[in-house]
């Protein structure tokens, strides 16, 4: 019944409109800026993309606008929406805007749905008739199976199943029906692939984009990556610290990015096509609100930052038809942003120096399963897979989530114990790592090493840095004098100050943690790391720092890398060999640029068609169906 | 969950940030928890009468300018046998609470760490702790064994270390999934390092949260025994034992047999609501955001 209260407030105004939207949260050390005076209009129909990296306050905005920030955070200024501020409402009447005028996606599809609950009861829960009357059982029944379809799924039995019955990609489809269950007029999708595999992802996308078109929708698509900006939305608003750097038409911001952070954004993304000999990085993290107040907020990683950009915080002025962008040097550097754009698109491949193909990791027939007692789920996750990796070689290891590809890693540690096959490292059986002898073992540490992928529990969060590197150096050589000395070269080999030491992990930023764990595994000297998914919790500006400090720790230790990653950009960038991993089987492997350029087997065509591309061509080959099991 | 919102004038607000100052109620069980423990350190120093001189003349006093919370029926000093009374209060619980974390850290790393057969022996043995009813068991042991404090609090001691080690099991399964341990496996720490110096700081604020807990629970278990005759001999300045000493007092001098309870009830409440914060606080130690 509120549909028929809400009234657009003008035709071909906007569907809603963000003014001066300040959230900020309550801590011991008083308040704390998420976003400072974020504006927003999203016409009807219009697909709106808002852009920025972890802390950019992305996420939060959106829970602002249907009022489901966290307790201890509030929001000021005014969402309207129709002829009412969203922010004013209360209780049951916000919760009929929420759902019924405006649909929420989030990004965990596995948290996302009550696991005690059917598919079918999710999307229908709140269905009501004309008359506001609950639906007939056989009435809700029917318009599960309706909606099912309207997102792929054609296998009505699903309607019936519980989640965990259910891969990712299926339970985030029943996500989105659940969502556009009362056909609301506003759809917001905060990162809604970013949890999946890649071939789910771009199925996903292309799915919430064509419901939107057919459905006219507002759609406000949440997201980190500007090529799935461009590829899915009419325009993109991007987001630095809490606050609008740049916005504008895709193809506009697309063609010339007039924001400095917009255009480092661009360039720090590992292009898909060619290796390039370094990756253009941003310097340093995404800074904390509160400590760019008042200021440009980009002004301390930006290159063209002159005082002025320190004295006051920018406003957006126009830069091109219906695009705008918060530099106040826009117009000065154009020029120079342009040249190093059309630089950075035609920077030639890197061609690869042939290196010697001593094997120092051999891998023969490895087998793993797991389960399989009585009564138990047998799952086989390495199912006769061989690989070798030479002495100063880099070899990526490729797969979706359930490939296998971590497993080998954990096998080739000895940190998971393999069923069937032998490995041998660096001449030495590590297929048992339980029968090696002490002498044997302790030579395996320091012959190979690992880095896990996330950040933020991958270093023991009550010890300081320093303590965790100390011990890093000790175990190897229990008699180490210089200890002090040696972990701040570590710190400084990769790229900290040797103050790091005092601090613990909390006050690290994830890049910054990542690059602590680097050192820890570069403590024991070792001639191979293994590298699961290294770079890929972190943000893009970062994650460009990341793999150039691999690549530079390559060049000068002479270190082998397994570099084990879903994502076959990165891979471009720092391997030399790749291995295809499906289902716990290689289905190819090659030199990096031969099975990229030219892959042979359909499941690697499928994984390079996934990679996000800024053409909206990308998104409308989408729907292929993913090889994905329900 | 809609009505923490977005309110636009900060005042009805209420925040419920984490790391604020102290709440007032924890301040309050603060002082409580101060003030019992300066009663069993100085005890006898700062009583205004001797708790145990009888004064057969000056039975069942109503609480006097002399005596603030009267006499029972031999004339001793009720507020005097209330303040040496908190020494039975913290030593018994206090033994009880350290040597339990003792057993249960013990027990529960080396279950949730080593996994397989050693896990199974200690949660099967723990299963058969947890199947005992703990205040009959220690009445028939007490029957058994002729009764004493020590002996109760010892007994105590034994069935709820096990408990601990259970919680403390789940704890270290949580931290030994994480990459961290990974990492230190990865480098060559031993298993008792990796245990002690990695995974045992972590779970610590449950331990210290969980002590607080049981020193409550203990508390009351000890002073039901003493109610119960089983503690401590009769005549003793013990909570639990002036408890039922004085409660046919109860007509003539009420506070004879309040006073110990409300003691008991305080120093319980104020040890849990301690718990509960200081576990708060310690959780968010280190972690991220």
């Amino acid at each position: 019944m509120t549909s028929d209260v809400t009234q657009i407030a003008q035709p071909g105004g906007p569907l809603l409109r963000v003014t001066d939207l300040r959230i900020s949260s309550q801590l011991a050390s008083g308040e704390h800026t998420i976003t400072s005076g974020v504006n927003l209009e999203l016409m009807p129909g219009e697909a709106l993309a808002v852009v920025g990296e972890s802390g950019s306050g992305k996420s939060m905005m959106a829970r602002a606008i249907v009022g489901l920030l966290p307790p201890g955070v509030r929001a000021q200024g005014e969402v309207i929406y129709g002829d009412r501020d969203l922010l004013e409402l209360r209780g049951r009447q916000l919760a009929a805007v929420r759902g019924g005028e405006i649909g929420l996606i989030f990004q965990d599809p596995f948290t996302m749905l009550n696991p005690l609950m059917r598919c079918g009861e999710h999307i229908t829960e709140l269905l009501t008739d004309g008359d506001g009357k609950r639906l007939s059982r056989r009435a809700r029944a029917g318009e599960a199976i309706r909606r099912l379809a309207e997102v792929g799924i054609d296998d009505a039995a699903v309607a019936d199943a519980y989640p965990f019955q259910l891969s990712g990609g299926m339970r985030q489809r029943i996500g989105i029906a659940a969502a556009l269950a009362r056909d609301p007029r506003i759809l917001i999708a905060d990162e809604p692939s970013t949890a999946l595999d890649v071939t789910t992802q771009k199925e996903i996308l292309s799915r919430i984009k064509e419901l939107q078109e057919s459905r006219g929708m507002g759609l406000i698509l949440i997201t980190h990556d500007l090529r799935v900006a461009f590829s899915m939305c009419d325009r993109v608003q991007v987001l630095y610290a809490g606050s609008v750097l740049e916005r504008g038409d895709a193809n506009a911001v697309e063609a010339e990015p007039r924001h400095p952070y917009t255009l480092g954004l661009l360039l720090t993304e590992p292009p898909g096509d060619r290796r390039l000999s370094e990756l253009p990085v941003i310097g340093g993290a995404v800074p904390d609100p509160d400590t760019v107040a008042g200021q440009c907020a980009f002004a301390p990683r930006c290159a063209w930052a002159l005082p002025p950009c320190r004295e006051a915080a920018p406003l957006l002025v126009e830069a091109g038809s219906r695009h705008a962008s918060a530099c106040i040097r826009v117009g000065e550097i154009a020029q120079e942003m342009r040249a190093l754009r059309q630089a950075a698109d035609h920077a030639g491949a890197h061609v690869l120096a042939a290196r010697s193909s001593e094997p120092l990791v051999e891998v023969r027939g490895i087998e793993k399963v797991f389960g399989g007692g009585s009564g138990e789920r047998r799952v086989v996750a390495l199912d006769g897979v061989s690989l070798e990796i030479g002495v100063d070689e880099s070899v990526g290891l490729v797969g979706e989530s359930g490939s296998g590809k971590t497993t080998l890693g954990r096998c080739l540690l000895g940190l998971e114990q393999p069923t069937g096959g032998t490995l041998t490292v660096g001449g030495i059986d590590a297929s048992n790592y339980a029968a090696l002898s002490n002498a044997d073992r302790r030579r395996l540490r320091r012959t190979i090493q690992m880095v896990f992928q996330d950040p933020y529990s991958t270093l023991n969060p009550v010890r300081t840095v320093g303590a965790t590197l100390n011990e890093a150096l000790l175990v190897h050589e229990p008699r180490m004098r210089n200890v002090r000395q040696r972990t701040a070269e570590l710190l400084e080999r990769v790229g900290l100050p040797a103050s790091y030491a005092d601090r613990k992990p909390v006050a690290l930023s994830g890049g910054e943690r990542q690059r602590v764990a680097v050192a820890r595994a570069l403590a024991a000297e070792p001639r191979v790391i293994v590298c699961d998914e290294a770079v890929s919790a972190l943000d893009v500006s970062v994650q460009a720092q990341v793999l150039n400090l691999l690549a530079s720790v390559r060049e000068e230790l002479g270190v082998s890398y397994l570099f084990i990653t879903h994502d076959l950009a990165v891979v471009r960038q720092i391997a030399d060999r790749v291995y295809v991993l499906q289902r716990g089987s290689l289905v190819e492997n090659g030199p990096c640029a031969d099975v990229l350029d030219d892959p042979s087997h359909p499941y690697t065509r499928l994984l390079i068609s996934s990679i996000p591309r800024s053409d909206h061509e990308w998104l409308a080959q989408g729907a292929t169906p993913a090889a994905e099991g329900a | 969950m809609s009505t923490t919102v977005v309110t636009p004038e900060p005042a009805n607000t209420t925040w419920r940030g984490r790391g604020r100052r102290l709440p007032v109620l924890v301040a309050l069980a603060t002082i409580v928890i101060a003030a019992v423990l300066a009663c069993a350190l100085l005890g006898a120093a700062i009583v205004p009468h001797d708790p145990d001189a009888q004064d057969l003349l000056a039975g069942l006093q109503s609480p006097s300018a002399s005596h603030l919370l009267g006499t029972d029926d031999a004339g001793r000093d009720i507020l005097s046998r209330v303040i040496v009374g908190a020494r039975f209060a913290v030593l018994g619980p206090a033994i009880v609470v350290l040597g339990a974390a003792a057993i249960g850290t013990l027990l529960g790393l080396v279950a949730g760490y080593y996994g397989g057969w050693r896990d199974s022996a200690i949660m099967r043995t723990i299963d058969l702790v947890y199947a005992l009813p703990a205040l009959l068991v220690v009445v028939v042991l007490i029957g058994v064994l002729g009764g004493g404090y020590f002996i109760a609090v010892a007994i105590l001691v034994a069935l709820t270390g096990p408990v601990d080690g259970r919680l403390i099991r789940a704890a270290t399964l949580e931290q030994r999934s994480l990459p961290y341990v990974d990492a230190a496996r990865t480098l060559g720490l031993s298993r008792r390092k990796i245990m002690f110096r990695h995974i045992w700081p972590n779970v610590m604020p449950l331990i210290v949260a969980n002590g607080f807990l049981n020193f409550a629970y203990s508390l009351v278990a000890l002073s039901a025994l003493s109610f119960l005759g089983l503690g401590v001999p009769p005549g003793t300045a013990d909570w639990g034992r002036m408890l039922s000493d004085n409660l046919p007092l109860i007509h003539d001098n009420p506070l004879a047999a309040l006073a110990p309870g409300i003691a008991l009830v305080l120093t319980a409440v104020a040890m849990n609501l301690v718990g509960d914060w200081a576990y708060e606080q310690l959780a968010d130690r280190g972690r991220a955001r």
